[in-house]
């Protein structure tokens, strides 16, 4: 079979095709799809995983993985919602969840970095801990009656956009200049490629390691605010999951896990075809059971259509 | 990291050594709980923790020659609940044990398969294609079972998961059976082999001329088929099989082969590796119980005690290179 | 003549189509927590039955993750972009679905809450079970048959989820009635079989002489259950649910007792409720079973497979 000749820039054709066809497909099945308030449903729903899954390209680009990100988020929801309850205070209930969120970052950092245990390993026990800790804190329950500069975050709007929107464009801003502008983002992309590099420059490549790892928690602390503000409770187990559905939109959007290849943008698409996937199925009430075969198809089908691009002849 | 003057005698192989720090780490860890619990060291309860250990080493066995391949297979779990719904609705309606038992491996070797083929031929990341199957084989379930249980298997049948002979339980004599017959083949067979070949050094593997992609195929088909397994051992244990059965089983079983000494980088592990390793979790949880942990404490406890253990082998395991 | 037969027709035709005044074909959106659990299975084949019965259409939401709290929320997003004509719903959190509650009600769709008592919003009406009642019912039967004296287990369900905390409280005060009783521990079974079997093996390690075990579950009180066979324990087993496998296994002599905890009614009645509602039909506000435990001598009703039962007539409905 010929390789598909295509522009070398064009990334993740396969994600592209599946992301045409779903649009596609769901616009034509249900004129309820098509709706700007569908479409902003969307794009809402999308929020969350995100924030999450722009940092998760970079600890994979480590050739790292971040299974503990789920159970941080939940963490630092449930802190910022006990300190918003205590405080008052916006501007406390922030600081909390990113500094809880850095610091289960750093924790998984240092293992990872310092004690040179294999990044599945360590956010797998993380995930542990910080699941306990969030349960212990709460006693399993939601924490609730938060005010209402928290349910601004993911309920209100500014200059008529919602704020998601708004912090999903931020966050891809900031993420992509992070990652293709600066001297940190190269380093990034040599702890995954060439790691040998680094150390031969002399770069202290643990201590960036670790940042990698902190960046990853601090987003799942803001992650966790917006989580908050959607469901107006910190909830202990609010975040089960979607760690998987963070390393599945990474890799949908053609970011591997060796090499250090990876595009950012794909993560952006990888976390849409997701929400829309789930959106349009929801829509036509497709039933549960084959909702959940059809998350899988997607990426089954999606790898299957890249590999047919990159099959030699 | 300075090199230990060289021993005035042979060393011991650096695999042996490891493997003998892992089982110290399993009796440190016996010892403290028989100190601590009164209820520990009867023999019921090392008998009921060995049986429990043997079902988390069969998810386990197949998915260690999947993680020496450099691999991972997250659809372990899932296929487990697949086949064990599928034999139990099989044996429900025949009434014959051997169809279900046929069932259970057929459809654990058929999942294998595809992943294989998609890993080895389609060139999709396993990481990322059992993460697919996982969640097509989940959907599948619940479909089948309609939220429905299936339950009351014949004696016979049962025997398997409760059964005893000459006083050990037959699951336990499995896991041994499994372990010998794994060990070969996976250090003493030409197959088995290679398949270290695969994971340690691919290149050299193929340039070699060992067909890596058939014995990748291999190696998830061999995976699946031991998740076959693992179902009908479930499915007579517990005497029933429902679709969710599957979800809380896949990080579990991959810890226990980490946790074992194998490597994700691939081309390092045994299977006694990950026996220990299924052995240190159950006991973990074992002991949680008989020292009524908390709940809510669990998952720390248990998180902690994988990262210590990893570190601990890995700690090791530098210090000898 | 023509043109008056003409309009005639055209109103006669939009009449029919007409969409929030028919008497027939409402759609009602069911969402319940998850796909794993057997009791929201017979929810669900209860809500469709009612729906049947009534001529309504009953679509099923159900999170593909299991009890997951954003997915719900998102398919209250979604449930309400296509505009059904009412809402049956058990909410994955009592306390963090309030803000999709809310939504519903912006939405002015009607709602009806059924199961888990959410903590806010407005509803038509709510048709539950006590909890708390089931299990102190359903510990009183244990204890009871165990001549009022021993030591109890108590196997839990999932912590932090209100049924499990409820449960929990309802089997320590039953306990707590006889002063012959003893509760020795109180392990986490996660409401999974294979968990409870292993979970009870254990604790039989430190408990060897266990008189009574009151698991929040059928299907951890059958767990337990095996564990103990296996042990030649004496010890008497209660669960909650009323699954047909424990009333096959209360017939067995195997289990003493199981809580009626019954999710096909539940199902059956909060979709009639819904129907009645949009037909301008009187309804009661709140709707809660009775708390009955199924045992040898009054099982008669449950031994029925779910997707063989029929749902209650309305003045079998309790209207309290």
């Amino acid at each position: 079979m010929t390789a598909l000749a295509l522009p070398g820039r064009l990334r993740a054709p396969g994600l592209l095709l599946m992301l045409a066809v779903m649009l596609g497909g769901f616009a034509f099945a249900t004129r309820d799809f098509t709706t700007p308030g569908n479409l902003l449903n969307i794009l809402l729903q999308s929020s969350v995983l995100l924030l999450i899954a722009l940092p998760m390209t970079f600890v994979i680009l480590t050739e790292g993985l971040d299974l503990s990100i789920g159970a941080v988020l939940s963490l630092c929801s449930v802190a910022l919602a006990q300190t918003a309850l205590a405080t008052g205070s916006f501007m406390a209930a922030l600081s909390v969840a990113l500094l809880v969120g850095g610091l289960i970052g750093a924790l998984n950092g240092g293992l990872v970095a310092y004690l040179r245990i294999p990044p599945f390993v360590a956010t797998l026990g993380t995930l542990g801990v910080a699941q306990s800790l969030a349960l212990i804190v709460t006693g399993g329950q939601s924490v609730t009656g938060l005010p209402d500069s928290v349910l601004f975050v993911y309920g209100g709007s500014v200059l008529g956009v919602r704020v998601p929107i708004l912090l999903m464009i931020a966050a891809y801003a900031l993420m992509h200049t992070l990652l293709y502008r600066t001297r940190f983002g190269s380093y990034v992309f040599a702890l995954g490629g060439n790691r040998e590099a680094l150390t031969l420059a002399g770069v202290p490549w643990r201590r960036i390691l670790v940042m990698v790892y902190v960046l990853a928690g601090a987003w799942a602390g803001l992650a966790g605010l917006l989580m908050a503000g959607r469901l107006n409770s910190g909830h202990p187990t609010a975040g089960i999951g979607m760690e998987f559905d963070a390393i599945a939109a990474v890799a949908l959007g053609g970011t591997s896990f060796e090499r250090g290849n990876g595009w950012l943008m794909g993560t952006l698409l990888g976390v849409l075809t997701i929400g829309i996937l789930r959106n349009g199925l929801n829509l036509l009430a497709v039933s549960s059971a084959l909702q959940v075969c059809c998350i899988g198809l997607l990426v089954i089908l999606t790898f299957t259509l890249e590999a047919f691009r990159t099959q030699t002849p | 990291m300075t090199a230990a003057a060289a021993p005035s005698r042979p060393a011991l192989p650096p695999e042996l050594i490891r493997l003998l720090m892992r089982v110290a780490a399993v009796l440190v860890i016996g010892l403290a709980l028989s100190v601590l619990s009164g209820a520990f060291l009867s023999v019921v309860n090392l008998v009921n923790v060995l049986r429990q250990a043997a079902l988390l080493f069969f998810m386990s066995s197949g998915l260690t020659l999947v993680v020496i391949t450099a691999g991972l297979d997250l659809s372990v779990g899932a296929t487990i609940g697949l086949a064990a719904c599928l034999a139990g609705t099989v044996i429900k309606s025949t009434g014959d044990p051997w169809l279900g038992v046929a069932a259970a491996l057929s459809v654990g070797a058929a999942v294998g398969l595809l992943n294989g083929m998609m890993v080895s031929l389609l060139r999709i990341p396993s990481f990322i294609a059992t993460y697919g199957m996982l969640w097509v084989l989940q959907g599948l379930t619940y479909t089948f079972m309609a939220g429905s249980t299936v339950y009351g298997f014949p004696r016979g049948f049962r025997q398997l998961g409760n059964g005893y002979l000459i006083g050990i339980p037959i699951p336990v004599l499995l896991m041994a059976a499994l372990l010998l017959v794994g060990t070969l083949f996976a250090q003493r067979s030409v197959w088995g082999q290679q398949i270290t070949m695969i994971g340690a050094n691919p290149m050299a593997a193929r340039l070699s001329g060992v067909p890596v992609k058939r014995r990748l195929i291999l190696v998830y088909t061999l995976s699946g088929l031991t998740a076959g397994f693992a179902a009908l051992v479930f499915l007579a244990r517990l005497d029933s099989a429902e679709a969710d059965i599957g979800g809380a089983l896949t990080l579990p079983a991959i810890a226990a082969v980490l946790i074992g000494g194998t490597s994700l980088f691939g081309g390092v592990g045994t299977l006694t590796g990950t026996f220990v390793g299924a052995l240190l979790l159950t006991l973990v949880l074992n002991g949680m119980n008989l020292l009524h942990v908390e709940g809510n404490w669990q998952p720390l406890v248990t998180g902690l005690i994988i990262i210590a253990a990893v570190w601990l082998d890995l700690r090791g395991h530098r210090i000898r290179s | 003549m023509k043109r008056t037969a003409l309009i005639a027709m055209a109103l006669a035709m939009t009449a029919a189509t007409a969409p929030r005044a028919l008497a027939d074909g409402e759609t009602i959106a069911v969402l319940t927590k998850n796909q794993t659990n057997p009791f929201f299975q017979a929810e669900r084949v209860g809500a469709a039955k009612a729906a049947a019965d009534m001529h309504a259409k009953a679509l099923q939401y159900v999170p593909t993750q299991p009890d997951s709290i954003p997915e719900q929320m998102s398919q209250i997003d979604d449930v309400v972009t296509k505009k059904p004509d009412a809402i049956v719903m058990v909410p994955v959190d009592y306390k963090a679905m309030i803000a999709g509650v809310q939504k519903i009600n912006a939405a002015n769709i009607p709602v009806v809450n059924v199961t888990d008592r959410s903590a806010g919003g407005d509803f038509v009406a709510f048709v539950g079970a006590d909890d708390y009642s089931i299990a102190k019912a359903t510990g009183e039967v244990l204890l009871k048959a165990m001549g009022g004296k021993g030591d109890v287990i108590i196997i839990e369900g999932v912590r932090g989820a209100a049924t499990a905390q409820d449960r929990l409280r309802g089997f320590k005060d039953a306990i707590a009635e006889f002063p012959g009783a003893k509760l020795v521990d109180s392990q986490p079974g996660n409401y999974q079989r294979l968990q409870a079997m292993q979970v009870m093996e254990n604790l039989l390690q430190s408990n060897p002489n266990v008189a009574g075990v009151m698991a929040a579950n059928d299907a951890m009180a059958i767990g337990a259950m095996d564990a103990l066979a296996d042990a030649n324990s004496k010890a008497l087993i209660v669960g909650i649910n009323g699954t047909k496998e424990a009333v096959d296994a209360i017939k067995a002599g195997k289990m003493l007792a199981s809580g009626d905890y019954n999710g096909f009614v539940q199902g059956c009645i909060g979709t009639m409720i819904a129907i009645r509602y949009l037909r301008h039909e009187p309804v009661p506000k709140k709707v809660t079973q009775p708390s009955v435990v199924v045992e040898k001598s009054n099982l008669g009703p449950y031994d029925v497979p779910v997707d063989q039962r029929s749902c209650p007539t309305w003045d079998q409905v309790p209207q309290n």
